[in-house]
């Protein structure tokens, strides 16, 4: 074989070369900027405000075009409104009708679904009730979440619907620890400050105020009116803190993811009592789970919702927009708007139930309400929340404790994600999680329309951001990701709110004839108290009737 | 730098020679242990570690051959071509060990691709000493040059035979030292393009491509663990024959001349050594009870080992085999050898295999079972930890009829003390009778079973069929018996909301895992 030695070293220069350059643009394209999040399908899919914000902007309605008649009618098909319309189902009250505004029912216990997974769009467990809240037990009961009740009359929670080991986990001083209290890199002397906060708490769990009442309590409604206790309303939670000496960064973090958690509120928003009742409330029973159980489900409470729904009769239609609200000489004129036909009807009814939030009521009874209630619909504050889920083809490796229900980080905005698929049995590598982010603002106004400007690109870097910190390469996992921004999300408890005036005087029925139901007349924001609320309203409107 | 070469310009010859005399020692060094690598690199993944390395050297001797005659052709400005090869050789070589490696799982001839390898590097390194001799000729007398460069070279080969199994493959691992001597001979290359200034000409082009050569390796050394975690195959003793993975985990098959054994996830299943011991004592004392048994279920246990004992009794018409993954049933079902091992049971028409998660089976089935064998892997982790859970044994009593049995491979009663007690009580919580049993298999040690049944009609008087080589009724009755440090202890039962088995199995196994 005989080369031409000159021709064959250009040959091998070009070579290299080329293959250099081959490398080079290797290296360019694995470095180059490329939108890391463009690979990432979904949208902002909820929060329905166009529809809600008719209401205040009732001119523009076109005029009501025919009537409907009915016995009762309730407004709105959150957990409040669908626990009033089974309650009057069961006591044989059967003319009742329900309008929802929405294209889906629940509220904000709404639920969604994909191929991977079932997931909620808010509300998502409950903790395992206290065994004297014997409505909330038998409605257990009936939909198969208590399946018995053991020797010592305790009940025994169905296995599949308790939340499954392993439960919560933190992420914190670059690690997973097991659990949400901070543990790992905490000095003693701020531990030693946790342990007397939760003696505390332990104290005020089996409190008794001066009148023989529980000192907190779910329905809240039957807490003790002991001035020792409700003297916690009338300061922030972090004032609290502050006067008794808790200053651990860690304790103080916790307890406002607390805050943040329960109520979307931080330190200062929060009283101290609705701070103390998060925790001391917690005395639920069961034969097979202890205190600290909580229920839940691949869907969250769109569980309960939808087995409230079922058991709640016939006549609840949705895309049903209620705008105004009249008194007549023998009942109550409602206006409705038919959100799909795009057409106004009135609704004569005997009586109604307003099972919307206030911030709502306030334009339904622009009309009607006392000058008095109109000043304390003021006092009605919401927190907004920003909920993502997230699919995922796969969680990343990993060192720490495994995944859990409940995955929070510390010291994030967020309040963390539950993994959709904790409940389900199934063995799949791919993942829904529901990625929950209270917009925490003193000014919740402006959080809000921030919240409703905001574009799809600019949540989904907020997320990616705060989960690349806890699960380094986790954005290349996310196939999509779907968005949520609830306006009004929860009822914030400010100091002075729920043990205040206000509260009182919008959940008074108006000529016996309109009557109120929603969590935001407990104050706080959770399944128990708009079942109670519900349960409640129905009561009185059934009394009235005999 | 331009100062300090003419400066030194009366010592350059001298310098130059040691340099070059030292790069024979380097390039020396390297070639040994690319071949090294190589032949190591094949015994492990390929086995049979005495073929591999006759093969390997012959190859890699034929190829330096090759080299030195086609040295010849080379001409013109020497000194650039050696820097050229050795710049060759140190990627060629650095990389083979890292490529190979990353590839071996999914390449259909991974052979030709290690022979191509070798051969080049052979060539490479064949070309090396025949150029350098050329080179050095007008500084040295013959016979000095020929005996400088050959001892050196030969010091560097003791060098590399002695340091590659003492140091480098113990400390660095076969990736690392593969990129370490290529970054060697790159360094070379470097340090010639530095010294001679006769190199100045094309130094800008050699540089640049140096730097993303050295790049290129220290990347590699960086994720060295990552190539290797693609290619497990060293952790295993034996010849591996066979390794896929499946969505649900990694299937490992290996080999020698006494066994062929299953590893999952690196976790050994089964070795053909004793796995009759294993499979029998899993079947035959729920079996032998049963004679009027016409269904059963298999839950995991996708090799069909357990399929091909329960279909040693004629009276069960219908078998279901519930496994996750596809991947292994199919493989035990098309795999000539594997297959030959399980005796084709699961192409026996009486067996009906169902890929699907087990739990949800169970949870939706509604038939009635008069056998349910429970083979699912040791509870190490809370997804399979829900498989012992007392929510899922509610499920089989369900499924169970009145009279059938169910067996639950229930891990280590010596190893996992609590853990097994705590999957007895567990089962027995949910209304079950249950009794314990257990047996040695050589490769697993001390294994564990819980029987259970609805009512006490369980004997140990049945008909066993011909030819089983450990189970009969002595062997079933001695299996009952637990010795002291065996013996029942208090436990938590296990349950979907507390998940305590698998805390158990943690602190049981955990002196144990390396
Ligand atoms: C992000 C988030 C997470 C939560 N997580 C939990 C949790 O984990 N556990 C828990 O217990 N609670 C949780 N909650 C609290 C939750 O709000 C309550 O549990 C409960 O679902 C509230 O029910 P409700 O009926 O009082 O109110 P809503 O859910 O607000 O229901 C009111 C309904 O009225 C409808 N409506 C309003 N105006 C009109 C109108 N004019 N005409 C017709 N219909 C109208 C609305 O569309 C809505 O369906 C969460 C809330 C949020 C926002």
């Amino acid at each position: 074989m005989h080369t031409d030695p000159i021709y064959n070293r250009r040959l091998f220069f070009k070579k290299v070369l080329a293959g250099s350059g081959l490398l080079a643009a290797g290296m360019y394209t694995a470095c180059k900027p490329r939108n890391p999040l463009g690979h990432i399908k979904g949208s902002i899919i909820g929060a329905n405000s166009q529809v809600g914000h008719l209401v205040r902007n009732m001119a523009s309605l076109p005029a009501p075009s025919r009537q409907v008649t009915t016995d009762v009618l309730i407004i709105g098909s959150g957990i409040s409104g669908l626990s009033a319309k089974r309650w009057l189902h069961n006591h044989g009250m059967n003319n009742v009708m329900l309008v929802e505004m929405d294209d889906h029912f629940g509220g904000n216990a709404h639920h969604g679904k994909n191929e991977v997974s079932a997931y909620p769009w808010g509300a998502h467990y409950i903790p395992v009730p206290d065994i004297r809240n014997t409505e909330l037990l038998d409605f257990l009961k009936e939909i198969n979440v208590i399946t018995a009740f053991d020797a010592s009359g305790l009940p025994v929670y169905n296995e599949y619907y308790l939340c499954m080991d392993p439960e919560e986990r933190l992420f914190i001083n670059g690690l997973w620890q097991e659990g949400i209290v901070p543990e790992a890199g905490v000095p003693a002397d701020e531990k030693e400050q946790f342990k007397r906060f939760s003696a505390l708490v332990d104290h005020y769990k089996s409190a008794i105020g001066t009148d023989g009442k529980d000192a907190f309590v779910i329905p809240l409604d039957n807490s003790s009116a002991d001035e020792e206790f409700r003297k916690l309303d009338t300061i922030s939670f972090r004032q609290y803190l502050l006067e008794q000496g808790y200053n651990s960064k860690y304790l103080i973090w916790y307890l406002e993811y607390g805050c943040k958690d329960d109520y979307g509120c931080n330190l200062d928003n929060t009283s101290a009592w609705a701070g103390f009742h998060y925790f001391a409330s917690r005395k639920g029973k069961g034969s097979n789970c202890t205190s600290s159980g909580v229920i839940t489900w691949p869907e969250g409470n769109g569980f309960l919702m939808e087995n409230l729904k079922k058991l709640a009769g016939d006549n609840i239609i949705s895309l049903q927009l209620a705008y105004d609200i009249q008194e007549s000489e023998n009942g109550v004129i409602i206006k409705v708007y038919d959100v799909a036909r795009k057409e106004s009807y009135t609704i004569n009814a005997r009586k109604v139930l307003i099972a919307s939030p206030q911030y709502v009521n306030k334009h339904l009874l622009s009309a009607i309400a006392a000058p008095d209630r109109l000043k304390a619909f003021n006092d009605f504050h919401y927190a907004p929340w920003m909920i993502a889920n997230i699919t995922l083809k796969h969680m990343p490796q990993q060192r720490g404790f495994p995944l859990c229900w409940d995955n929070v980080i510390y010291g994030t905005p967020s309040v963390g994600y539950v993994d959709a698929n904790h409940q389900d049995l199934k063995n799949s590598m791919k993942r829904v999680l529901t990625f929950y982010l209270p917009l925490v603002n003193d000014d919740p106004d402006a959080a809000r329309r921030k919240a409703h400007v905001t574009p799809y690109e600019h949540w989904l870097e907020i997320i990616a951001g705060e989960m690349e910190h806890a699960h380094p390469g986790i954005t290349e996992c996310i196939e999509h990701a779907d968005i949520w921004v609830w306006g009004h999300g929860m009822i914030a408890p400010r100091p002075g709110f729920i043990w205040g005036q206000s509260r009182k005087t919008v959940k008074e029925p108006i000529n016996k004839k309109i009557f109120f139901a929603h969590t935001d007349l407990s104050g706080i924001s959770i399944f128990e108290e708009a079942f109670y609320q519900g349960i409640r309203a129905a009561k009185e409107i059934s009394n009235q009737s005999v | 730098m331009e100062k300090l070469s003419s400066r030194s310009e009366n010592k350059t010859g001298i310098v130059s020679h040691i340099l070059l005399l030292l790069s024979v020692f380097v390039i020396a060094t390297c070639g040994l242990i690319y071949e090294l690598i190589a032949g190591t690199l094949a015994s492990y993944l390929l086995g049979d570690s005495i073929t591999q390395f006759s093969t390997i050297i012959g190859t890699y001797l034929f190829a330096m051959g090759i080299g030195s005659w086609f040295s010849k052709y080379l001409d013109g400005n020497l000194l650039k071509w050696f820097i050229r090869i050795e710049i060759l050789v140190g990627l060629v070589g650095g990389c083979s060990a890292p490529v190979l490696f990353a590839i071996f799982e999914h390449v259909e001839s991974f052979r030709l691709i290690l022979y191509a390898f070798v051969g080049m590097t052979g060539v490479l390194v064949g070309l090396e000493i025949p150029l350098l001799m050329r080179i050095l000729k007008n500084n040295f007398e013959f016979k000095d040059l020929v005996s400088n460069i050959f001892t050196f070279d030969y010091i560097g080969g003791l060098l590399a035979s002695l340091i590659f199994p003492l140091v480098l493959v113990p400390y660095m691992g076969l990736i690392r030292t593969s990129l370490f001597f290529g970054l060697m001979n790159i360094v070379v290359a470097l340090l010639l393009l530095y010294k001679f200034k006769e190199t100045r000409g094309y130094r800008r082009h050699f540089l640049v491509i140096i730097i993303i050569s050295i790049l290129v390796f220290i990347v590699g050394f960086a994720y060295a663990e990552r190539i290797m975690a693609y290619s497990e195959s060293m952790t295993f003793q034996d010849k591996v024959i066979y390794s896929k993975s499946t969505v649900y985990q990694r299937i490992v098959i290996t080999k020698n001349n006494r066994e062929l054994r299953l590893f999952l996830n690196g976790n050994l299943q089964f070795s053909s050594a004793d796995e009759y011991r294993y499979h029998e004592a899993l079947i035959h004392p729920a079996m032998q009870a049963l004679p009027h048994a016409r269904n059963a279920m298999v839950l995991g246990g996708g090799d069909g080992l357990a399929v091909r004992e329960l279909l040693k009794y004629p009276q069960l018409q219908s078998i279901k085999l519930i496994d996750l993954d596809p991947g292994m049933t199919s493989l035990f079902t098309h795999n000539q050898m594997l297959a030959q091992l399980n005796n084709h049971s699961l192409s026996s028409p009486r067996v009906k295999v169902i890929n699907t998660d087990a739990y949800n089976w169970v949870r939706n089935d509604t038939t009635r079972y008069d056998c349910i064998i429970i083979d699912f892997p040791d509870p190490g982790n809370y997804s399979v930890g829900k498989l012992y859970t007392n929510s899922f044994y509610k499920e089989i009593y369900r499924l169970l009829s009145d009279d059938g049995v169910v067996v639950v491979q229930s891990t280590s009663p010596y190893i996992g003390r609590r853990s097994f007690w705590c999957i007895d009580h567990t089962i027995a919580s949910v209304g079950f009778l249950t009794m314990p049993y257990h047996t040695y298999v050589p490769s697993f040690g001390e294994w564990g079973y819980v029987m259970a049944t609805k009512n006490h009609s369980w004997r140990n008087d049945g008909e066993l069929p011909e030819g089983l080589r450990y189970i009969n009724a002595a062997t079933i009755r001695d299996m009952m018996f637990f010795p002291p440090d065996m013996c029942e202890v208090t436990t938590d039962i296990n349950r979907l909301n507390n998940q305590v088995l698998v805390h158990y199995f943690e602190t049981d196994w955990g002196p144990y895992a390396h």
